[in-house]
């Protein structure tokens, strides 16, 4: 479970506070999507949930055990780099000093990548890219599985296919998900619930009702998402 | 020419640097470092100059000012993140800036030439026993980092996420760094020595294969190249380091060339 309670953050170089009195409850098994504008806090509540930042003031519990994360796809990835899948994720369980050597081919299976465990990470489409990262984040079973727009530069069709992943992995393997998002369809299709953010404040809804408490306020009644 | 002990503890030493030199060289270039490669391999002249000052050996001293300058540079990224070339200008200058000044002065007794453009007469058994040690101390580190080196060196944040003591491992990388240039200047010499820490992986990046195969061939790349260098300046009495330095960029192209012809092969 993850308890924030009057969470306040803000950069040593500013004056103002990126998040502001951020109060929520992830419970084990939710499957939460932070939705907001940009410059809205999502990345730094991401950061902060794990681990890579301190709050400001207040308080953050966070009792998960084990943390997968994928990144955001063309963010940080170098093409050029020389590594197969396979390399990939065996590095990656060795860091881990996990011992049991099958999780890796276990991984890859869970996003039906077997076939593709000798290419290189760099030769591969988005999309399988993106199920590469979903597979080393399941390395070692996690608990808690954090995603950064896990649908951004990635094609319709595939986008279906990861966000059944992602579901598939909070149901059938009791994963708990938190996943920052620009992508509303997939948060409202998915999610248990969705953590808004506005100007370093949030609040937490049912996906049925995002629509009534944020996108309609927001535009003084007018609702113009494409879904 | 093997009868001569000099050459003997040349060849040795060469093996040893032409294993070292691209093994550190692939996490510099894959982690888009190799400018600091260059910088510290430079600023290993101020050590140099210190140690031919004190009386002491030049490359443990070497190793002891690159470690500094090395540990420098990690400090400095974290207060100028985005601007990771004006932190290796200001240790430039500090370092040539030392090496400059002694060597100006007179106060280094002893031919600098040596360590600028590397050569194989002036290899002693102290130095192969120097070199010795501190190779197998940064294989060991290697070797026992590996995998958080290459964690490190594709996805820096998910390495932290994943609680791997980034920060220490970077200290850690940067005394590996300062012993392979420290070990490697007689040699080859501290203007041509990043060639020899960047360009086998570049060579060996163009063939396209997975992270222990492109180390692999940038160990054999660099051991043709360091080995050829040595025994072509024997016989050319030319300094080694610039002889390599030429080889490698031969290879390097040779190697793009041949992978053009194999892909317009292919798509014939």
């Amino acid at each position: 479970m993850i308890e924030i309670q009057n969470l306040y953050f803000s950069y040593s170089n500013q004056s103002t506070y990126v998040l502001n009195d951020i109060n929520i409850t992830v419970n084990r098994g939710d499957y939460i999507s932070v939705l907001g504008e940009n410059g809205s806090g999502k990345s730094t509540l991401m950061k902060l949930i794990l681990k890579l930042m301190t709050p400001s003031k207040g308080t953050l519990k966070n009792d998960f055990l084990r943390i997968g994360y994928v990144p955001q796809l063309f963010d940080n990835l170098n093409t050029q780099f020389p590594i197969t899948v396979y390399e990939l994720l065996e590095c990656y369980r060795k860091t881990l000093k996990i011992k049991d050597k099958n999780c890796v081919a276990q991984s890859l299976e869970i996003v039906n990548m077997s076939a593709f465990k000798n290419a290189l990470v760099g030769t591969l489409s988005g999309g399988q890219r993106q199920k590469v990262f979903i597979a080393r984040a399941m390395i070692g079973h996690p608990d808690l599985l954090v995603l950064d727009e896990p649908s951004s530069g990635i094609d319709v069709n595939s986008q279906d296919e990861i966000y059944g992943l992602i579901k598939n992995i909070n149901i059938n393997q009791k994963v708990t998900v938190i996943s920052v998002e620009h992508n509303l369809k997939a948060a409202m299709d998915n999610s248990s619930h969705i953590y808004h953010l506005k100007n370093g404040s949030g609040h937490l809804c049912k996906p049925e009702d995002y629509i009534h408490d944020y996108v309609k306020s927001s535009t003084g009644g007018r609702v113009n998402v494409s879904i | 020419m093997f009868q001569y002990s000099f050459m003997q503890n040349a060849f040795i030493i060469a093996v040893l640097i032409s294993v070292l030199c691209p093994v550190v060289g692939m996490f510099l270039v894959l982690r888009r470092y190799s400018m600091i490669g260059d910088t510290l391999a430079h600023s290993s002249l101020a050590g140099v100059a210190i140690g031919l000052m004190l009386g002491f050996n030049p490359i443990i001293t070497a190793f002891v000012t690159t470690s500094i300058f090395g540990i420098l540079i990690e400090i400095l990224r974290t207060y100028y993140k985005k601007y990771a070339e004006l932190i290796l200008t200001v240790i430039l200058s500090l370092s040539v800036g030392i090496a400059i000044t002694i060597i100006s002065s007179g106060h280094a007794n002893a031919n600098v030439e040596t360590f600028l453009f590397g050569s194989i007469l002036t290899v002693t058994r102290m130095d192969l026993w120097t070199v010795l040690a501190l190779s197998l101390l940064s294989m060991t580190v290697i070797a026992l980092f590996y995998n958080q080196l290459v964690f490190i060196t594709f996805d820096e944040e998910g390495a932290k996420i994943a609680g791997v003591k980034v920060k220490r491992i970077n200290y850690i990388f940067a005394l590996l760094v300062a012993a392979t240039i420290s070990v490697s200047i007689q040699i080859v010499g501290v203007l041509v020595l990043s060639s020899l820490i960047a360009l086998p992986t570049a060579t060996a990046l163009q063939l396209n294969k997975g992270f222990k195969v492109t180390l692999a061939f940038s160990i054999l790349i660099s051991m043709i190249n360091i080995i050829s260098g040595l025994l072509i300046s024997y016989y050319m009495d030319a300094a080694p380091g610039g002889v390599t330095a030429i080889l490698s960029v031969v290879t390097l192209l040779c190697v793009i060339a041949f992978q053009k012809f194999k892909g317009y092969n292919r798509q014939k």
